[in-house]
Parts: C-alpha cells; structure tokens; sequence
C-alpha cells in the first residue's frame, strides 16, 4: 500500500460530522461547516475506508496515490 | 404580481390555501424580500435563504431540535400529563434529540443506513416495483400513490424492521395520526389527542414485536436495537421509540417524494423523455427532484443563545422555520433555480437538510426513488392527469403531500 490520501467533496458534503465523530483526530470542521482533513497521522487504511462509507453524501474519497486505484467509494455507487 | 406578494407578508399565513397550492411562490416573495423574516402569526423566525439556511442547520451548538423540550416548557404540568405518550416516545426520538445523546443513536443506526448498506435492498425493492407495476400499467391508468407511490416504501420498512407481515392499514392509520401533531392540520383542535392514540396504538403493536426478536435475534433493525440496548449503548425508550420512528418515517416522506417527482416530470416531459434516453441520469434525475419539489418543506429550531443570522438578531429561546424548499430555490445557490433540469450537477439541495439531523434515511429514500422511476420511464410513457381530477395538497406547513394523483399513461411494451 502506497501514499493514502483522502479528500471532501464540498459539493456534496452536508455537515453532517459523522466523519469527525467516527474520527476525531482525522477530520474536523472548517468555517462553513462542511468536513476537512486535517492529518492522517498513520491511520489504517481499513479505518479510513470504513469512515468514508459512514458518510451519508459518499463526500469521502479514499486513494491510494501510489497505484491510482479508488478504495472509497466503490465504482457500484456510480458516484 | 406585487400585490399578491405584498398581500402574502402581510397575511403571514402559512397555512393560506394559496401558499399550500404553491409554497414556492410565497417563499421566493419572503426570499426576494426578507430572507430572515419575523412571522408574527407564527411568533417566530422564517428562513428561506439557501446560506441562511445551511447556516442554521449546520450549526447544532446555537440552533436546538429539542422539540420536546420547548414544547413542554409552554405547557403546564397538567397539560404535559394530559399528552403524555407524546412525551414518552417522542422525547426519545433522534430528530428531536441535541447532542450528547443524539450522536449515540444516530453512530449506532447510521451503519445500516450508509450509501453501501442500502444497496443490498436495491434487487428487492426493483422487484416490488415491478411488481406493483404488473398490477396496474395494462389498464393505462392509476391513482400514483395509492396503487405505486405508496406500495414501494411501506414493503420496504417493514422488510428493514423484520416484519413483513405487520398490518399496513394499521401502520398507515396510526402513522397519520401521529403526523397530524407534526404536519397536517395545524388548526385541528384535538391533534394531541388524536397523536396520543396513534402513538399508544403502534406502541402497543410493536412492543411484542420487539420481545420475539429478543428471543429470536435477526439481523434486521429491530434486532440491532436490542443488542445495543443490552450492551448498555441506549434504553428500552430509545428502543421502542426508534421502531415507531422508523415506521413512520420510513414510509410517507418517500411516498411524498415519488408522487411530486412524477408530477414534476408530467410537468415537463422533455425532462421524462431525457430520462427514458438515458437511465444513467437518474441519479441526479433523483437529486433535481429533491430540490425541485421535496416532500419535506421544513424543519423547526430553537435558538440557543442570543445569535446573528442574515443580519437580524435571533434571541435565546425563539424559534425558527427553516425552509427547505425555500433553500432550495434560492437563484444565488442554483442557476435557473425554477428550472427543471435532471442533469443538473453539482446540486448541494437541502431536501434532506444539513447538518448532524440530515435524514438517517436519505439513501434508502434516493435508492428507493431511483428504482421507482427506473420502473416507471421503463414500463409508461410521461403520464397525464386524469380528466376533470385537479391537484389538493394537505394543508401543513411541513409536508409537501397531495392528496392523490390519479393519471393516464400508455403502456410501453
């Protein structure tokens, strides 16, 4: 597993702070209310991708930057 | 077009028939002029600017759901115990629910509910549309939500709480008793009592219910509960509060939402046939009718603290109705915001509303809409309205429900 890195989408989050809720240490809040990212700090991947599938918008993606290959969402949600 | 705006403001009826017919118009009128406006009948705040509007609902700290609590702050004892099962049940649940204890309920239920969840339902609620179609698309008519709209959701819930076989007449008849405290007849004098019945009887219907599945654990929703309340997460109220919310959340917003896509689409069948030529488009096609013409027009909140929102002074204590469809028609969010367009992305809507309330529900209600118009643009041409039938809508500030729509269409064979 290379580089994760994970993104917001703000045209689809809703700010629902499930993401920070799930975890803390990852995501938080910017001024309008909507999730940012604001360190990895060596979180497992499996974590990430579990977190990012509790998002009710599917605003969360997770890649991994090395290969490409999307971890989150999966293409069956055609998102 | 001025003098009807200005006799909107000054009437501030949000329950005239006008405003029913057509809440878009009154709410572009209080938009254009006073997006932050002081019902005075109402005796509170209405909000019908989209960036006032998700300023509000993503901000739980300043901006309260407890519903309950508010309520029984302008009761007395007495009236409080003369209503006392809306207390027992619905001070339990989530949507009504601030922080701390929200977020435990909506973490835990959140899980079955996710983008990935739901789409295990997806080839059973297709079959119940197919299904429910085979039953009427030769006759070349229909009334959409008796003989559609409703059939899909209703199976679909109780197939989530693991009971397909409860009584649906019962569930429909008790869960408008219960919207008739939320929703539909403000005015109706004995709506307390009338909730108070509703919420006993489904109570008393599903309390056994909840007993069989502690015996016989599934892995149905019910089931969830009880584990989660056995290990010490929520209680036997959170419990059986949940059951009756999901019930009668489950099935008439999403009801809603299929009859006013389909009208929205008879209205402009360029955008059905846009549709029909390319299925894949549905996903926003679900989203646009979302914004376009959502089954929730509102939600309420309750100041916190004293608090600045567009300009005006909110106080402690008063409270506000947020006006979704208001947001969503909002020409400074959306282009062409009155347009019709399925393909219109990106479309951040708040027909779901924003913030840690946004509906537990969503993807189960944009699933279950997708599949239903899947169905529909597959098996009958963009219908019509029947002859001579017009459109009512129940009078509530709340919800966006016509009373039937009975149309004519062809069979696509």
């Amino acid at each position: 597993m290379g580089n994760i890195k994970v993104t917001v989408n703000h045209n689809r989050c809703v700010g629902s702070q499930l993401c920070m809720h799930f975890l803390p240490d990852v995501f938080d809040l910017d001024g309008n209310g909507q999730a940012i990212v604001c360190g990895l700090d060596g979180t497992n991947v499996t974590t990430l991708v579990q977190t990012a599938e509790q998002c009710p918008q599917c605003a969360i993606k997770v890649e991994d930057e090395t290969t490409g290959e999307v971890l989150f969402p999966p293409a069956e949600l055609g998102m | 077009m001025y003098t009807y705006m200005t006799t909107y403001l000054v009437k501030d009826d949000l329950m005239a028939p006008e405003v029913i017919a057509d809440p878009h118009a009154y709410y572009r009128a209080l938009r254009e002029t006073d997006p932050v406006h002081w019902n005075e009948r109402w005796k509170g705040w209405v909000l019908t600017g989209y960036k006032e509007v998700v300023d509000v609902l993503r901000d739980a700290e300043n901006f309260s759901s407890d519903r309950m609590g508010y309520l029984a702050s302008e009761l007395t004892q007495e009236e409080q115990e003369s209503i006392a099962p809306i207390f027992h049940v619905l001070k339990y649940w989530m949507v009504f629910r601030d922080p701390p204890e929200h977020t435990v309920l909506r973490m835990l239920l959140n899980k079955l509910f996710t983008p990935v969840a739901i789409e295990r339902y997806r080839p059973m609620v297709r079959k119940i549309v197919q299904k429910t179609l085979d039953k009427v698309v030769a006759s070349g008519k229909m009334e959409l939500i008796r003989d559609f709209a409703y059939e899909v959701p209703m199976t679909v819930i109780l197939e989530l709480i693991g009971a397909p076989d409860l009584d649906r007449d019962k569930i429909k008849e008790w869960s408008e008793a219960i919207g008739v405290f939320f929703f539909i007849k403000a005015d109706e004098p004995r709506r307390r009592e009338i909730a108070c019945e509703g919420i006993n009887a489904m109570v008393e219907y599903i309390k056994p219910l909840i007993e069989h599945r502690r015996e016989n654990p599934g892995i149905d929703l019910i089931s969830l509960l009880i584990s989660a309340e056995e290990a010490g997460q929520i209680n036997y109220n959170d419990v059986i509060a949940t059951c009756v919310l999901l019930v009668f959340g489950g099935h008439e917003t999403t009801m809603n939402l299929i009859a006013n896509g389909t009208l929205a689409l008879m209205e402009h069948p360029e955008q059905w046939e846009k549709l029909r030529n390319d299925p894949k488009l549905l996903k926003k096609g679900v989203e646009e009718l979302l914004r376009y013409d959502g089954s929730v027009k509102s939600t309420v909140r309750w100041a916190k603290a004293d608090v600045m929102v567009g300009g005006k002074q909110i106080k402690k204590g008063e409270r506000l109705l947020v006006s979704l469809s208001g947001a969503n028609r909002d020409p400074l969010q959306f282009d062409s915001p009155d347009d019709l367009d399925v393909t219109r992305d990106p479309n951040l809507h708040v027909a779901f509303a924003h913030g840690i309330h946004v509906c537990l529900g969503a993807s189960l209600a944009r699933m279950e809409v997708e599949e239903a118009f899947a169905g529909l643009i597959s098996r009958i041409s963009c219908p019509v309205l029947e002859d001579e039938a017009y459109l009512n809508y129940y009078p509530s500030v709340v919800h966006r429900a016509l009373k039937n729509l009975p149309i004519r269409f062809d069979q696509i064979k």
